[in-house]
């Protein structure tokens, strides 16, 4: 009959396939897999063979594009994955659900090195027990086309100046533009008290936004076909704009203040492979590997004092980051329960309806 | 033909090259960015193969492609001939269920991809199928069947069931008959539907990036993954290379088969 | 939905068999990897958090009665069905004509030639597709260089991040769909039906209005189906293309995912939207069959 011997040929197919995925994920070599944004540091092939090279472990990537997503793959994959690069506002919630392990640094060479702040910063090992070491940190505002600004601005409210109408690149992400109208309100990012005025705030940008960007490469184009004239960013992106584009952009840190924000690396529970994965992370923090990767690719603030001691003098995340002036002006993103997520992504959808009226 | 004939058969060809510049002017464009240096995708063009040189050597990209090539095909096959088979069952018979069985289709067209592929990860994971190639042919089967069924159902509407009819009064059994007489004339049909399966599969990107193991990946999966930091023109290389090949494949084929049905 | 019944008179113990095993492999294949993992969807749907771990979750409407209680969803479902009309309705205007060429008019090895160029650009990825778009469509992009070449001084034509731009890119991607369907419908019709016709004095315009369009129907159907249905729920080509305008349900069931926890909440409003879907097709299918 034809259904039979098709089913049997389908079905000897799917065989193969399950046979290949076996035969792929087979390996001699001991090996980590690490959870993290696409080209986001731990993926750098330079710093992977290193590795290799010192420790005998390979590297094995799998990528999230969202936090949710990270946390996802997390709960239905345990055992999947060694080191997982987790915001410090979402490292408590993992820890929580159990989806990742205590880490004993005790072996880890390079933590001693860690700004004292940062190792032990409350979300990263909540009742000191450390969850997530330090890694980067940076900075959420917005950078300027210095062509389009003969001095650099020095207020949160040129986003909302009508000389830019039109002319302002923005994020398509609802915390993000919240905190942004939290800081140009004076409220607390992690917890606004006034969603009103922070609804006006955000309605206010109307005539402002150009487009919403969604990735780095993105921001890059509008900026290079000179869409905008300012519009929010990150701090590490920004530098590798200036050096690797060689586009004509600033960073500015408001005197409202901007949004702080700290990056973590975590042992997943259940990881195959803990030693090799506390390897990867004291390579990750150390200077040998973030100097290279910060001078010749462009990355956040090391959360290593002595790495970002070693930056040239004039590197932004030195230079700008390394004012301590600067940096108290920042609110660093906090955890937040999701009830307040979620009203906050309901604030934006509203807003962004409302924005296309 | 006569004169005005001749004027519309002219204005057809004209017709035609307008369509097809339209469906290749972003591939022409992605081409062309191949072969910028610009990572900015800056005009005028800076003429260099430099994104192929760095394509050449990245294995991970080479491997990722030979991944979407095999899991394609293999879900083309098993989509085509599956979906066909249900399709001649909704021509064939008239049953009770008939209609939703029909209906359940769309949910897999409809359900944004993103929430099929989170329920397919968490679903693979409570009953243990897990994640890799297998799981990705698993899916992209799954997408592939709602098109092959409805495209070649649509094509078996023109079928004259009669003609089924008097092959097996001539004696031919019930395959028989399928196989001279019924498959010959869905044959554009399956041919299409074969087409759109390879290119579902081949392009999907949310489903495959649910379901793909670490390190193990597909094409669209590395694309969709760098979409935070922005792809660079290596992509713009390889799918070039892709589109050249698989054009070349394809007319290739098409000299020793004809698809068209010609009558 | 009309049917061929060659086997109707036949024990029915065979042809259920015979039903079974043609349907039974696609649909168990179905169940398994589609319709079982939806179901739990469907499920968490009514939830009030997904049952992961510890999370409590209780049987609720709530979901659903979001989508009623806040005006900007209705508002973006409207929208998202605008755009999928939109984009059917030029598929279909600029799709036919270039199929019925294909099976009508041209002949021999230029067909199989153009038939294939017509699927290709397929191969390319989505979202490659779309970024290629963007640098057409930009400011001082290749269109606007384009034009300014033909017209000088013609000055910019602030198409990227607008309504038109998503049009174009969905246009651009689903048009194969439509030219492919109604080409399998068209081929099958016999030519010396037109003839026929033609030669008892028809016009063309009577032609295609009395004869081609009614034998060519299922495939048209087939098209918009296979494209209305997946355009409603977009999500990557609005945001990509639109900018400021590319917000649509898709994204906002898309952020529920992404931006926060709450797959009940985007489970609700992506069954809501099958629903009208399916609504929609039940209403306008039958409604097209009577017309022609």
């Amino acid at each position: 009959m034809l259904h039979s011997k098709l089913l049997r040929r389908g079905l000897a197919s799917l065989v193969m396939a399950v046979g290949l995925a076996f035969g792929a994920a087979q390996s001699w070599a001991e090996e980590i897999r690490v959870l993290n944004w696409q080209g986001y540091g731990t993926d750098e092939a330079w710093s992977l063979e290193l590795f290799t090279e010192k420790t005998g472990i390979d590297v094995v990537h799998d990528y999230f594009n969202s936090e949710q997503e990270m946390l996802t793959k997390l709960r239905t994959n345990p055992g999947a994955y060694d080191v997982v690069l987790i915001n410090s506002a979402y490292t408590k919630q993992a820890a929580d659900e159990g989806l990742i392990q205590a880490i004993d640094t005790s072996g880890m060479k390079n933590v001693a090195d860690l700004s004292p702040g940062m190792r032990d910063n409350e979300n990263l090992a909540p009742g000191g027990t450390t969850y997530g070491v330090a890694w980067l940190w940076g900075v959420t505002s917005f950078a300027v086309n210095t062509n389009d600004f003969s001095e650099m601005p020095q207020s949160i409210e040129e986003l909302w100046d009508p000389k830019h109408a039109g002319r302002v690149g923005w994020r398509d992400d609802a915390i993000e533009a919240v905190m942004f109208a939290a800081i140009a309100t004076g409220q607390d990012i992690n917890n606004p008290s006034d969603f009103v005025v922070i609804r006006d705030k955000l309605r206010a940008l109307k005539p402002q936004i150009r487009t919403f960007w969604s990735s780095e490469d993105e921001w890059n184009q509008f900026m290079s076909a000179n869409e905008f004239d300012l519009a929010t960013y990150w701090s590490g992106s920004a530098s590798r704009s200036k050096t690797a584009f060689g586009l004509p952009v600033e960073f500015v840190i408001p005197k409202e203040g901007a949004i702080g924000w700290l990056d973590g690396l975590s042992v997943a529970t259940d990881a195959p492979n803990p030693e090799g994965a506390k390897a990867f992370i004291d390579w990750m923090i150390d200077p040998e590997f973030y100097v290279t990767w910060d001078t010749e690719v462009g990355a956040p603030a090391s959360a290593n004092a002595k790495a970002n001691a070693e930056l040239p003098e004039t590197a932004f995340n030195r230079a700008v980051l390394g004012d301590p002036e600067k940096v108290a002006t920042l609110q660093f993103m906090g955890p937040m329960d999701e009830e307040l997520r979620q009203k906050i992504l309901e604030l934006w959808q509203e807003t962004k309806t409302y924005l296309q009226e | 033909m006569s004169r005005r004939g001749t004027a519309l058969a002219r204005a057809g060809r004209v017709y035609m090259a307008a369509v097809l510049l339209f469906l290749y002017v972003p591939i022409v464009v992605m081409a062309v960015m191949s072969f910028n240096a610009s990572k900015l995708y800056r005009l005028p063009v800076d003429w260099s193969f430099t994104w192929y040189t760095a394509l050449a050597s990245n294995d991970k990209l080479i491997s990722a492609g030979l991944n979407s090539v095999w899991v394609a095909v293999v879900t083309t096959v098993i989509a085509t001939i599956l979906g066909t088979a249900a399709s001649l069952a909704f021509f064939r018979y008239d049953f009770r269920g008939k209609r939703l069985l029909q209906i359940l289709l769309f949910p897999p067209i409809a359900i944004p991809w993103l929430i099929i592929g989170t329920a397919m990860l968490v679903f693979f994971f409570w009953i243990g199928v897990g994640r890799g190639l297998h799981a990705m042919v698993l899916g992209h089967v799954a997408l592939a069947l709602p098109y092959v069924i409805v495209v070649v159902t649509a094509r078996l509407r023109s079928f004259d069931p009669h003609l089924e009819e008097a092959a097996r009064s001539l004696g031919a059994s019930s395959w028989q008959a399928t196989r001279r007489v019924t498959l010959p004339w869905i044959a554009p049909g399956m041919v299409a539907a074969a087409l759109f399966a390879f290119a579902v599969s081949f392009d999907q990107f949310v489903i495959s990036y649910f379901l793909s193991s670490p390190g193990v990946s597909t094409l669209p999966v590395e694309i969709y993954t760098s979409i935070r930091k922005g792809f660079t023109p290596e992509i713009n290389a390889a799918s070039t290379i892709v589109i050249l090949v698989s054009m070349a494949l394809l007319l290739g084929v098409a000299r020793f088969y004809r698809f068209g049905g010609e009558r | 939905m009309q049917s061929a019944t060659v086997d109707a008179p036949r024990i029915s113990g065979r042809r259920l068999r015979a039903i079974a095993g043609l349907t039974g492999p696609a649909y168990f294949w179905l169940a398994l990897t589609v319709f079982l993992p939806l179901s739990a969807m469907f499920y968490f749907s009514f939830l009030s958090d997904v049952p992961f771990g510890k999370r409590v979750a209780v049987l609720t409407l709530e979901n659903y009665a979001a989508f009623f209680e806040k005006e900007f969803y209705r508002t973006l479902m409207l929208r998202s069905f605008r755009l999928g009309a939109e984009v059917t309705f030029y598929c279909f205007l600029f799709g036919f004509p270039c199929a019925y060429l294909l099976a009508k008019t041209i002949k021999g090895r230029w067909r199989e030639a153009l038939f294939l160029l017509v699927i290709l650009p397929f191969w390319s990825n989505a979202l490659v597709r779309i970024f290629s778009w963007t640098m057409v469509l930009r400011g001082n992009g290749v269109l606007e260089r384009l034009v300014n070449w033909i017209v000088p001084d013609y000055g910019p034509l602030n198409l990227m991040f607008t309504y038109p731009a998503i049009v174009v890119g969905l246009v651009h991607s689903y048009l194969p769909y439509m030219i492919l369907t109604c080409y399998i419908s068209l081929e099958a019709i016999d030519d010396s039906l037109i003839e026929a016709a033609r030669s008892l004095g028809a016009r063309r315009l009577t032609v295609l209005r009395r004869l081609v369009l009614p034998l060519a129907l299922p495939g048209i159907l087939a098209g918009a189906i296979l494209i209305f249905v997946p355009v409603v729920g977009s999500f990557m080509e609005p945001r990509i293309l639109g900018g400021r305008q590319g917000t649509f349900i898709g994204t906002i069931i898309e952020d529920q995912f992404t931006a926060v926890f709450n797959w009940p909440l985007g489970a609700a409003l992506s069954f809501l939207m099958l629903g009208f879907v399916l609504l929609i097709l039940l209403v306008v299918v039958p409604l097209a069959r009577r017309a022609t």
